[in-house]
């Protein structure tokens, strides 16, 4: 049972919250994680390339049983690094065998505007992404929507990530896709974390 | 054994559950207003230390270009070079369009990417990115922020030329 009335707005309390920030630039870094403690946030990890993230992903996954090392629970990401792209972070999280590491919210935070680099990111299994410059309440609405509107992981031949489709809207035309009711599995409950 | 196509996988929200929610609750919840008000403060503090702080990216870039365009042939301290101009241009980039410096944001952004993505040319390089660092350090002694309007087409201009001539 929530302890919260349904039509107060909820304020979130984030002090029990690990975030993992990947950013290159020591200026977005500082300022990032400078955000993430005006909001709250209880533990905030740092590093600048993808390789770094790797590492203190798979210590705290190491760890994770120990009460000194706490889990990460969102992973913030920079796209573009040149010691080590998102890119090659995503794909690594995506295609773990661990459950606590493949299921992880990742938010894309991107200078890159280009519909190109958003659907990319979104194909490799993207929660979300925010597009730099970024402001409190831009950065604010991305951690929110990550907590608040979780979607259920879809695994496919060529995609395991997200749901892309964010909402299920009534169509009346014909059924296009390709795959039968009968060819969906549907796994519930699974625990993460 | 059936074979499934595609496995839709429903996932207990533990992120509800660490701030003391159950994971059912469809409840949207929000971060409070005040610490959003902070987080846009520190922005605003950090962009009042732009000036300077990109000044002192400009004047690094300065130092690695100086050195750059002495190494008269592609060698691997060049290309160690070349990436650390990348770096720093991306780092003027991140923090010009941040703080609203949208001319130098546009032009580190368009070294940045020349650097990338361009195959080696020595002799272009040395034009190019000469007229890069001219123009991002005009605009910062000028203070001109907005990427559009008469010194920001005059400056862009320069550039464009510079890149069509050697490119």
């Amino acid at each position: 049972m929530s302890i919260f009335k349904k039509d107060e707005p909820v304020l979130y309390d984030l002090s029990e919250m690990t975030i993992l920030l990947v950013e290159d630039s020591h200026y977005m870094q500082s300022l990032m994680i400078l955000m993430l403690k005006a909001f709250g946030v209880g533990d905030i990890m740092a590093c600048s390339n993808a390789q770094e993230a790797i590492d203190i992903l798979k210590v705290t996954q190491a760890r994770r049983k120990s009460r000194y090392v706490t889990n990460v629970d969102i992973v913030l990401t920079d796209w573009l690094m040149p010691a080590g792209p998102g890119e090659d972070l995503l794909k690594w999280i995506r295609s773990h065998k661990d459950d606590s590491i493949r299921f992880l919210p990742v938010v894309v935070v991107s200078a890159y505007t280009t519909e190109k680099v958003v659907s990319r990111a979104r194909d490799l299994g993207a929660n979300e992404t925010l597009v730099k410059p970024v402001s409190g309440k831009g950065l604010a609405s991305r951690i929110c929507a990550v907590i608040d509107k979780a979607r259920p992981f879809v695994s496919i031949d060529d995609y395991f990530g997200p749901d892309r489709r964010r909402q299920s809207l009534e169509f009346e035309g014909p059924d296009r896709r390709m795959i039968k009711q009968e060819q969906v599995k549907v796994t519930r409950e699974k625990t993460v974390g | 054994m059936k074979k499934f196509k595609v496995e839709i996988i429903k996932l207990t929200n533990h992120l509800k559950r660490k701030l003391g929610m159950d994971p059912q609750d469809v409840a949207e919840g929000e971060i409070a207003n005040e610490a959003i008000m902070e987080a846009d403060r520190l922005i605003e503090e950090l962009c009042s230390e732009c000036h300077s702080s990109i000044g002192g990216f400009l004047k690094a870039l300065g130092e690695k270009w100086s050195e750059m365009r002495e190494i008269g042939e592609d060698t691997p301290q060049r290309r160690a070079l070349s990436e650390e101009i990348f770096t720093l241009s991306h780092e003027i980039k991140d923090i010009g369009s941040m703080c609203g410096y949208n001319l130098i944001a546009h032009f580190a952004e368009s070294l940045r990417d020349y650097i990338e993505e361009t195959e080696l040319n020595l002799e272009a390089q040395k034009v190019i990115i000469q007229a890069h660092y001219d123009a991002m350090n005009l605009a910062h002694k000028n203070d001109v922020k907005d990427d559009d309007g008469p010194v920001a087409s005059e400056l862009k201009q320069l550039v464009k030329v510079a890149i069509k001539k050697y490119k």
